[in-house]
């Protein structure tokens, strides 16, 4: 049955989607870190902080997708009465943060997986590389921004 | 505080003082003698002098590095204590102490000598264990064969051993070879799962028909070179050798592990070489003649007394002067304890310039409020502060990593801050846990207000910082153009720019407080943007660039909107944290039915999550507050690509010598 509560979840997984990014970008810069610790097994530290980096658009998607579902009440407590516009404008407030999610993982994993091969030659610029990454996330930062601002202009 | 001032030094001494002059600078430690070349290069130079140097020597200690080095690692693997992990830290030893210990030299290095030799054998002996085993594994499958493997005939018949494949029928081979050599008899010894292992037994005149027979069925001879006797035979002696051989390494393991025990001595030996070597290349930097040496460099004007005293004592002649007025000197900072950690993200963007003003002290304030900003809990902020409080008082850290871990310690101060304002403390654990638990919502009041609930409040605050902080940068780079007497483009460049923002903003804004700041922000905007407008372009010839430099420049105001605007992340990551900590905790209070599966549950979930949540925001808060430093701010005034200033002292690896007066 079509109902705003409906449209409401629809927005909650498309948000959770930004996982799909995280995932591959932490797999690419995965394999880039297997390479290098293959060479020096010291490594393992500083590789592994590069290869977090593009976890964080999964965070902000599972983040996002947590506000919605509570917010209408699907955790626990009343579920709220929703018209299908409300449920239309949730599935809206969540789209920025799932698709910039997705892609902007994914740059950020190859980023993150050049700045792992210049560990490999230069360990001491470790504070370059991360920055370079996290030049990427600043727009997952700015969808997530505004998801969360849509969301929370969102009367019940 | 901030760049400290080096003045320049030239030195010009005896050859025969230039051992003591260059021992005493290296004890202490804050000269830095810089490489010549460029004189020898330069002809009224280079005709009277020439390079001076010990490479033998240098070459001598290297070798003796290796050496010390290679035992150093062998007695590594066999030390009983911890090893110092991710946090090394050099012992302390005064300089009369190393030196003492030192004086039994020769004893040490026969020591190393002997560990070297002990782990050579160890290694031969782990090899020769290697290969018995191999040659025990080969053997295995003929371990019931009991005719002597070098024996391949008798008088009248041969003996033919090898394997088959696992999928051929013994009996039909049998059958096959029989067929031409009928007086083939082919035994089975074993059996794997690869193939049979056999021996056949003919008489000579038949043996090359039944062996091309059996080539043709997959037969496979083997040969066990010059083992003589029964394979069960040498089985046992090879076993009863890797038996006492395991002996043999376990009794130079003991030995190695005793050695290990006093390796301190040989650590000492290693820094003492270091030095030596160190001391001995450094000659390179210097030029002579017959009699005499050069060489220049640099040290902190503060302290060239010391310097003067020494070079006094010595018969040099030497002149300290400050560098001329743009001259590029090598740079290095000097801040007082608090500022002191932040200066670990100015290094690891790079060397300031030595025209730059040390933007560690900017740093330290608004780095340290980003940071709490950032990562918002309280009790984060108090595990955080604890473990870099326990790290730093027992291990004496060094360099970038003291710094590290000192500013994170004080980024977690900011950390409990931020956390109370925004009233957060493992998230929302107070009143989840006192909801499910106690039955009673107990609520931990924010001192300020709960982002989650006001973020447009928040998010505004972290813009006006980010004005405030873009501000400053702007502010520091008037300073610089002030101080190298460009008082007019620090008007042009900066104030009207100041003029523009502040005045966009009132006449916006300032609406809503006042019509009349309202109108003096149109002013503002007026003769900022008008500015802008007419200077933006000074540097070009013609009317037209000068008016399309000026419109350029005002377009710049996209750049500042863009920087502001990046401060929106602390919104963002302020809120990563407490919402995926809130998630953790709802989640951790979903299962179970009875109020002690429901704690065991919470408890697991709130451990794993909260490990999780707290590492991934620190990294998170970590880099982006660095990245509002680097991108943001720096990009207002920085200019970098400085020299770090390297004195000329004992990198010692594992000792620090403390030299007494």
């Amino acid at each position: 049955m079509v109902n705003g509560a409906f449209f409401a979840i629809l927005g909650a997984a498309i948000a959770a989607l930004a996982g799909i990014g995280s995932a591959i970008g932490i797999g690419i810069a995965g394999e880039a870190a297997n390479g290098v610790v293959a060479e020096d097994p010291k490594k393992f530290g500083q590789t592994v902080v590069l290869q977090a980096l593009p976890g964080t658009q999964g965070i902000y998607g599972l983040l996002m997708a947590f506000m919605i579902l509570s917010k209408i009440g699907f955790l626990g407590g009343e579920m709220v009465d929703l018209s299908i516009a409300q449920g239309l404008y949730f599935l809206a407030a969540a789209v920025p943060i799932g698709f910039v999610g997705i892609l902007s993982a994914i740059a950020q994993g190859k980023a993150a997986a050049a700045g792992i091969m210049l560990i490999g030659k230069k360990p001491s610029e470790l504070a370059k590389a991360m920055i370079y990454a996290a030049m990427v996330e600043t727009y997952a930062v700015l969808a997530l921004l505004i998801s969360f601002l849509m969301y929370n202009g969102i009367q019940l | 505080m901030a760049i400290v001032r080096l003045n320049k030094l030239s030195v010009v001494g005896l050859n025969s003082s230039k051992e003591k002059v260059l021992s005493e600078l290296m004890a202490l430690g804050f000269v830095e003698i810089d490489n010549q070349e460029d004189k020898l290069a330069d002809e009224s130079w280079g005709a009277l002098l020439s390079k001076d140097g010990n490479e033998e020597r240098v070459a001598e200690f290297d070798t003796s590095l290796t050496e010390v080095g290679a035992a150093l690692d062998a007695l590594d693997k066999y030390y009983p204590g911890k090893t110092g992990g991710l946090f090394k830290t050099r012992s302390e030893i005064k300089s009369s102490d190393f030196n003492k210990a030192l004086e039994r030299k020769s004893e040490i290095t026969a020591r190393v000598e002997n560990v070297n030799e002990l782990y050579r054998r160890l290694l031969a002996l782990k090899n020769e264990q290697n290969k018995n085993d191999t040659f025990v594994l080969g053997l295995k499958p003929w371990v019931d064969y009991d005719v002597p493997l070098e024996m391949t005939e008798t008088v009248h018949t041969a003996i033919l051993i090898g394997t088959i494949p696992a999928s051929a029928q013994i009996e039909t081979f049998e059958k096959a070879v029989t067929s031409v050599a009928p007086s083939a008899i082919v035994y089975k010894i074993s059996t794997d799962n690869l193939q049979h292992y056999i021996s056949v037994v003919c008489i000579k005149t038949e043996r090359e028909g039944a062996m091309e027979e059996m080539r043709n069925l997959g037969f496979n001879p083997v040969v066990f070179g010059d083992v003589a006797g029964k394979a069960a035979e040498n089985i046992s002696k090879f076993e009863a050798r890797n038996a006492e051989i395991d002996n043999e390494i376990k009794g130079l393991e003991e030995n190695l592990t005793k050695e290990s025990e006093t390796k301190q001595e040989i650590e000492m030996l290693y820094d003492y070489l270091v030095v030596e070597r160190d001391k001995n290349k450094m000659v390179g930097n210097l030029i002579r003649t017959n009699d005499a040496f050069y060489f220049d460099g640099w040290l902190p004007a503060k302290r060239q007394d010391k310097v003067e005293k020494i070079l006094d004592e010595n018969g040099c002649y030497y002149e300290i002067k400050a560098p001329e007025k743009g001259e590029e000197t090598p740079v290095v900072m000097q801040n007082n304890a608090a500022v002191y950690p932040f200066e670990a993200i100015t290094n690891l963007y790079g060397v300031p310039s030595s025209a730059d003003i040390d933007p560690s002290p900017f740093i330290a304030v608004f780095y340290f409020i980003f940071f709490g900003m950032m990562l918002s809990d309280a009790a984060y902020g108090i595990i955080l502060f604890v473990a870099c409080l326990v790290i730093s008082r027992t291990k004496k850290l060094e360099g970038l990593m003291d710094k590290l871990i000192k500013m994170f310690m004080l980024c977690g101060i900011s950390t409990i801050f931020w956390g109370f304002m925004f009233g957060t403390f493992f998230g929302n654990v107070i009143p989840v846990v006192s909801e499910a638990f106690a039955g009673a919502r107990v609520v931990l009041e924010p001192w300020w207000f709960d982002p989650i609930e006001e973020p447009m409040k928040l998010l505004i605050f972290s813009v006006a910082l980010g004005l405030i902080h873009l501000f400053v940068g702007m502010g520091i780079k008037a300073y610089m153009y002030i101080r190298d007497g460009q008082i007019l483009d620090a008007i042009f460049d900066i104030f009207f720019w100041y003029a523009f923002i502040l005045g966009l903003i009132a006449w916006i804004g300032g609406g809503m407080i006042s019509p009349g700041l309202s109108k003096v922000g149109l002013v503002l905007t007026l003769i900022g943007g008008i500015g802008i407008l007419c200077t933006g372009g000074r540097e070009k010839k013609n009317i037209f660039g000068k008016i399309i430099g000026g419109l350029g420049s005002l377009y710049n105001i996209t750049g500042y909107l863009s920087d502001a605007l990046s401060y929106s992340r602390i919104l963002a990551l302020g809120l990563a944290t407490s919402v995926v900590s809130q998630v953790f905790n709802q989640l951790g209070t979903m299962f179970g039915d009875n109020i002690a599966v429901k704690a065991i549950i919470f408890i697991v979930v709130f451990i794993i999550g909260h490990v999780f949540n707290i590492f991934i925001n620190a990294l998170g808060s970590f880099v982006h507050a660095s990245r509002l430093q680097y991108v943001e701010f720096f990009g207002k005034f920085f200019e970098g690509g400085g020299t770090a200033f390297e004195p000329f002292d004992k990198k010692t690896k594992y000792v620090k010598i403390i030299e007494e007066e």
